[in-house]
């Protein structure tokens, strides 16, 4: 009986595990097979297979360039992670005041960022904000400042930008976090005396760790690859600002993606895929034991 | 009678049937481009009278170059022919997926256009274009602030004028300085290149030091971003007294209202040469899949595009210079300000070289500008970088 219905699961969850196999599985597997062949301009239709020759050129690209994008890319993570959290706590528990008006509208508002696809708000924050002759800020301002052609200005701006287009997802997750605590809790905290601050620490942010650790999880994963915010933003081809910031996804584009060699650019991205998936292990782990 | 009825209606069916395996008959022909809707309904009207032969689609694609590096030799999904600028001739010839023009159009028929049309959809000796129309960067001017004693003939007067006006919110001049396609005629300017025949980058020469090193005295009176919708805006704005820009930007400045003037590019003091932007020949290419199962088809359209009344309407609505050779001889292009202008310009503009190695060096050379103009980058130390990334990368790429 076990078996047979164990069977009908697995028929009944077979079209999804097809589609997933097909649009997530196959394509890692068919880059896997790439990476081992000779795929270029020059052998586009004919191409030979080479073995592991691509994997030794490509560690040729994790020069000292390399190195300083792996940095600046952990540093990048974890100062946009840790500012979501902050921000998207403080936001969220605005929005569970009690008798606060026009909750919806704000929560509305809030998600309108996520609406929109990321690629327009990127290019309406470089034009519309950060323009040094049009921009909003110049014009509040009266100034003519080039806020993304040094390092520090565009990494402050690139975080803002992310910040922007992050922050409705964590608050989602924060406001239902913080609407499933058992509101007897804080009745008790305020019988014995305590305050906001004291709440918060010893019943908020406790209560709350389950709820968002995956959410955490996903979105570290996800900030770790950024390309589009710091692409866009400072290095786009024709529009570059003079920043010279790189994310390890932006720095393998400019140093391998752009040769056409498809086997060598394959065997940089599984470079990266194993990268990505030891990170993860890492802070899957480190979630746990929190 | 039920019976006959029956009969009747089973030899119509049969008699539509093989109407429409007739009418399927008529051969197909596909055509992928990434132009206005205003060039496809000249291109459609100049094919029109040959619709009860071939039915011609043509297929709007937005990234081009590569739905044609997925499916370029896949019979099933590749077009027939495709309409592009020549500068991914070498890509695509490299991966074998280009037909030579020269299997459906003779040389002779082909010579009927311009030489340098004809020179730049050359690869390695054999030519896969059949040019259409062709353009390069205009030095354009606004002539409510530029005189006509103002207009520079030469890169210092340029640089006087730029002195002179840019102020109070105002520039003399604008252009994408740090994007390599605009700062190419600068770099020509002086003698220099990107790359040579074979390919290889030439960006730590002493001419190319030179020519950006003069460039960059410009560009301090530039605004800090060179993108092309901040360059483009301070012109339509009024901003900007002169700019350089193609002629797909002309209708758009007359839109906003400017009385624009056109005038040569000006001479380098130095070297005695002009600015001398790349010129882009946009043309009809034919790719290997269907090339043999659809050589007359081919052939007959190819033909119908090689028609001058065609090439003089898309000059008339685009502002680019036609390929062919007998267009010049029309009232309507020798009285066009816009076309008779980018035919001078272009005759002493650089094809932008078809190699496959230009993918890369578009890049170092977008890195090597920022570095040099907006990052104060030494010149010798930038050059010298940028020619050994160069190096790097092309020996990655093959």
């Amino acid at each position: 009986m076990m078996k047979k219905n164990n069977m009908r699961a697995y028929l009944v969850s077979a079209p999804a595990m097809i589609f997933i196999g097909l649009i997530v599985i196959f394509p890692i597997i068919y880059t896997f097979f790439i990476s081992f062949t000779n795929m270029n301009t020059y052998h586009w239709f004919n191409y030979d297979f080479v073995g592991l020759k691509n994997y030794q050129n490509a560690l040729l690209v994790f020069d000292s360039g390399f190195l300083n994008a792996i940095l600046y890319t952990v540093l990048w993570t974890a100062v946009n992670m840790i500012m979501q959290l902050i921000i998207a706590f403080v936001i969220a528990s605005f929005l569970n005041i009690e008798g606060l008006k026009l909750r919806r509208l704000y929560k509305t508002l809030l998600m309108f960022p996520w609406a929109m696809p990321g690629y327009i708000s990127i290019l309406i924050w470089k034009t519309g904000m950060f323009n040094s002759s049009f921009g909003l800020l110049n014009q509040w301002l009266g100034t003519s400042i080039r806020w993304l052609s040094s390092d520090l200005g565009a990494t402050i701006c690139c975080t803002v930008v992310n910040l922007w287009l992050a922050l409705p997802f964590m608050i989602m997750i924060m406001d239902g976090g913080l609407k499933s605590i058992d509101k007897s809790l804080y009745e008790s905290a305020t019988i014995d005396g305590a305050g906001c601050i004291r709440k918060a620490v010893s019943i908020t942010i406790p209560c709350l760790k389950p709820i968002i650790g995956p959410a955490v999880v996903i979105t570290v994963f996800t900030t770790f690859k950024t390309f589009d915010v710091i692409y866009l933003l400072t290095q786009q081809v024709g529009s570059q600002t003079g920043a010279r910031i790189h994310t390890i996804i932006t720095y393998t584009y400019e140093n391998a993606f752009i040769t056409n060699n498809y086997g060598y650019s394959s065997a940089i991205s599984i470079i990266i895929f194993i990268l990505l998936i030891l990170f993860y292990e890492m802070t899957n782990r480190r979630s746990k034991l929190c | 009678m039920k019976r006959i009825l029956v009969l009747l209606l089973c030899i119509m069916l049969l008699i539509s049937s093989c109407a429409k395996n007739n009418q399927d008959k008529k051969a197909t022909i596909t055509i992928w481009h990434d132009k206005e809707d205003s060039v496809v309904a000249i291109l459609e009207e100049a094919l029109s009278p040959m619709k009860d032969e071939i039915d011609i689609v043509f297929e709007k694609k937005s990234s081009l170059t590569e739905s044609l590096k997925l499916v370029g030799n896949d019979i099933k999904n590749a077009p027939d022919m495709f309409i592009f600028a020549h500068d991914k001739i070498g890509v695509y010839a490299e991966m074998g997926i280009l037909a030579p023009i020269t299997d459906f159009v003779s040389k002779e028929e082909l010579g009927k256009n311009i030489p340098l049309t004809v020179e730049a959809g050359l690869y390695k000796g054999t030519n896969y274009q059949m040019p259409l129309y062709y353009e390069t960067l205009l030095f354009l001017y606004n002539k409510k602030y530029m005189k006509e004693q103002d207009i520079p003939s030469t890169t210092e007067e340029l640089y006087s004028y730029m002195q002179k006006k840019t102020k109070y919110g105002h520039y003399g001049f604008v252009e994408q300085h740090s994007t390599p396609y605009y700062a190419a005629g600068w770099i020509h300017g002086f003698g220099a290149d990107l790359t040579d025949k074979e390919g290889n980058p030439l960006l730590a020469t002493a001419d190319m030091k030179k020519a950006l090193s003069y460039h960059k005295k410009f560009v301090s009176l530039m605004p800090g971003e060179t993108e092309y919708a901040t360059v483009n805006t301070l012109f339509l704005e009024g901003m900007a007294h002169s700019t350089m820009n193609g002629p797909w930007f002309i209708s758009a400045v007359r839109n906003a209202g400017i009385d624009v003037g056109v005038a040569p590019m000006p001479i380098v003091d130095e070297t005695a040469l002009p600015i001398s932007p790349y010129c882009g020949i946009q043309g009809i290419h034919v790719l290997k899949a269907h090339a043999n199962e659809k050589k007359d088809e081919i052939t007959k359209v190819l033909r119908a595009l090689q028609n001058a009344n065609l090439e003089i309407s898309l000059a008339l609505a685009t502002g680019c210079a036609p390929a062919l050779s007998e267009c010049y001889e029309d009232e309507r292009i020798r009285s066009s300000e816009v076309v008779m202008a980018m035919k001078d310009t272009a005759s002493k503009a650089m094809p932008m070289p078809n190699m496959p190695e230009l993918d890369v060096l578009w890049s170092v050379m977008g890195n090597l500008l920022t570095d040099i103009n907006m990052r104060n980058v030494d010149v010798e130390t930038a050059c010298s970088n940028a020619q050994e990334k160069a190096l790097d990368l092309i020996k990655a790429m093959r």
